[in-house]
């Protein structure tokens, strides 16, 4: 098989996803996410070259500079002031999780003809993009850090961002910038919230959460 | 518009004590404001801003919406300063805040049966969500920070489901050469020539996405802790407007699929679904013990009433049932918000002989408990029955009688509940006086409801489906 140099970046994306699951420090974790975005602006200069799209090298920046910076560098203050440095319960051990990720990332992969796009060249991204969702869900149920499941759910928005670069002739630039925004916007809230949780709970598991029911 | 202004001057903290009554005054003045701009809609045109407009179902929406929300703040600048006066404590400066976000909130809420263009609707569902988080946790407590938490990670992955399906969507069109686009017109016009394969999978995943926000049965989970843990006002607008916006976006998707052909996909989907969740709110309403959490349920129920009106392709009544349903839930909102004040609980258990507390809240209690389970001579009656018989008529029969017995067993249901919290003898007596004052909007609302159970004649009937044309194009 013939892999693009896209697919390639795409699967260390993936690769990455994959390793955090097995991994529980937060600083660690944080590293993945911004190596993965580090990955997909990657992805996104070389389509930009390949197509001589000026935009997607603005896209790559914007991107690298939120959610490959910005993003990770916000979430390490606030672990930093909350004094976590690690995921302590995971209702699976993180051994168990990483090869339940290393599933998905095949399963990704024997369902990429499915997802994929026929016109398009690089169909192997198709499946690692499936994958990192997919891992991103597995990352929110696993963990019990209300701060994990942050990093859960941007591990699958890269996916998703990942599958529309890949695998279509580009969003409108307004759409994605604004779709980058609200992430921004969204981890900001959600900081707030795991600040105010880490208050009034004196920790920030969410499997205490448990008052409300039925 | 003048949200935009309430917004703004919630910004400046020492505005704290008149915001509450101009906010008021600011959404009043703007339901009139809204119907004039949205008057060429009724005969069929459409106003477009790029890739914003009003049609047929955004106009329908946009008025349900500033309705739902001049209620919700009138309501706010009574209850709110109250619970200030009494010693809850809330600063100026997060009392400023929950006017700015509720501006941004409606705002957000405007902008999704606006938006027509399937990216900027996905943004503004998503605004609608970071808008409200805060607001549900209004009071700082335990209970709404779960609540909250909850519905921000809840929705944030339904939300993503919804830009994973919208982005298939985009890449459906690969076959077809002039370039790619999210703009609904053009989606429908071009429809049959997408890849079907991922237009099904786009949708399938759409209807993930916003149904989690819309609460359809499994995805619900939640709905009742939001609604029932949020200040009334805010409960009022999540259950009057928020989930009205989630099915309009289902709405559009569904026009985009049914233009390629594939309505039995729809169909399949949507009716099922609907029927499955009358029935699994209707069971779960029956053993509630809280007034909101009930109230929260029975949101669920109607939202399961739509998702089947959006299933056998039925716009008009799509439109009637949310503007019924809208009106009275909110209205039984507020009400709940003022005997959460007044009496300091919402369990159901300890509240009872509201009626001989206060006529006039009992009255508009018994009526609105009356309306919500779809009795006549109200609104939502006239529209649950139409749409049981087109849904009959349309050849979903186990659907409707699974629809029908869910009805029977909410009506009870609810009627029990309420009927012991009006009638019932008087177990924890109240803290102050019930004011009548408070009791006036809601009762307005109910009259609403009462004139459109009246007044569904066939005049009304050929408007809606004016307006529900107007998206088809």
């Amino acid at each position: 098989m013939n892999l693009s140099q896209i697919d390639l970046f795409a699967a260390g994306a993936a690769v990455l996803a994959v390793w955090m699951c097995g991994v529980t420090h937060v600083k660690a974790q944080l590293w993945g996410l911004a190596l993965q975005t580090v990955m997909l602006s990657g992805i996104c200069v070389l389509q930009g070259a390949a197509e001589n799209q000026s935009q997607l090298f603005a896209l790559a920046v914007v991107v690298f500079l939120v959610k490959g910076v910005g993003i990770p560098v916000f979430l390490e203050r606030s672990a930093k002031r909350m004094d976590i440095e690690r995921d302590k319960g995971v209702s699976i051990s993180p051994t168990l999780t990483l090869m339940i990720g290393c599933g998905v990332l095949f399963i990704g992969y024997f369902l990429a003809p499915d997802f994929a796009v026929p016109a398009m060249m690089n169909q192997g991204s198709a499946g690692m993009a499936l994958a990192l969702i997919f891992i991103g869900m597995l990352l929110m149920i696993t963990r019990r850090l209300a701060l994990s499941q942050v990093i859960g759910f941007l591990t699958m928005e890269n996916g998703i961002f990942l599958y529309s670069l890949t695998q279509t002739r580009h969003m409108p630039m307004l759409v994605e910038m604004g779709i980058v925004f609200e992430v921004l916007i969204g981890v900001l809230v959600a900081g707030v919230f795991i600040f105010r949780i880490n208050r009034s709970f004196e920790h920030i598991d969410v499997t205490d959460m448990r008052r409300l029911r039925h | 518009m003048l949200p935009l202004l309430m917004a703004l001057l919630g910004l400046i903290p020492r505005t704290a004590r008149w915001l509450p009554r101009l906010g008021a005054i600011l959404l009043l003045v703007q339901i009139p404001v809204v119907i004039w701009v949205c008057v060429p809609v009724f005969s069929g045109g459409i106003i477009s801003y790029g890739a914003f407009g009003i049609d047929g179902m955004g106009a329908a929406f946009t008025i349900i919406t500033t309705l739902v929300a001049a209620a919700a703040m009138v309501q706010a600048a009574l209850l709110l300063p109250a619970e200030r006066a009494e010693g809850h404590k809330i600063t100026d400066r997060r009392f400023c805040l929950f006017y700015t976000l509720s501006g941004g909130f409606i705002l957000a809420m405007y902008a999704v049966p606006l938006a027509q263009h399937i990216g900027y609707l996905w943004i503004a569902v998503e605004a609608t969500t970071l808008m409200s988080a805060p607001l549900i946790n209004y009071h700082h407590g335990r209970d709404s920070l779960e609540a909250t938490w909850k519905y921000l990670l809840l929705c944030s992955v339904g939300i993503a489901f919804a830009l994973f399906g919208t982005v298939l969507i985009l890449a459906a069109q690969h076959a077809l050469g002039n370039g790619e686009t999210l703009v609904l017109g053009d989606l429908i016009a071009r429809a049959k020539d997408m890849d079907p394969r991922l237009l099904r999978l786009g949708f399938i995943f759409c209807l993930l996405g916003y149904g989690t926000k819309a609460g359809i049965f499994p995805l619900h989970n939640w709905l009742p802790d939001a609604h029932s843990e949020s200040p009334s006002p805010v409960s009022g607008m999540l259950s009057g407007a928020l989930l009205n916006c989630a099915l309009v976006a289902i709405w559009r998707l569904s026009q985009v699929v049914v233009a390629a052909g594939q309505a039995e996909l729809v169909r399949q989907l949507l009716v099922p679904a609907g029927a499955i969740t009358v029935i699994a709110a209707s069971l779960m309403l029956v053993k509630q013990h809280d007034l909101k959490r009930m109230l929260a349920y029975s949101s669920v129920e109607h939202v399961g009433l739509l998702t089947l009106a959006i299933g056998i392709g039925s716009g008009q009544l799509f439109i009637l049932h949310a503007f019924n349903h809208s009106i009275v839930k909110v209205a039984l909102f507020l009400m709940a918000g003022s005997i959460l004040h007044v009496y300091g609980t919402k369990e159901l258990s300890k509240l009872g002989g509201i009626l001989k507390a206060s006529p006039v809240w009992g009255i508009v209690l018994i009526a609105a408990g009356f309306a919500i389970a779809g009795s006549p001579p109200f609104g939502t009656f006239i529209s649950e029955w139409l749409l049981i018989r087109d849904a009959f008529a349309s050849g979903e029969i186990a659907a409707t009688i699974a629809v029908i017995v869910g009805l029977t067993i909410t009506f009870m249901a609810i009627t029990t509940h309420v009927g012991r919290v009006v009638f019932g003898s008087e177990h924890s007596p109240a803290k102050t006086a019930p004011v009548r004052v408070w009791a006036l909007t809601p009762a307005l609302l109910m009259v609403m409801s009462l004139i459109a159970g009246v007044a569904v004649a066939p005049p009304v009937m050929r408007i809606l489906s004016v307006l529900a044309q107007g998206v088809q194009r």
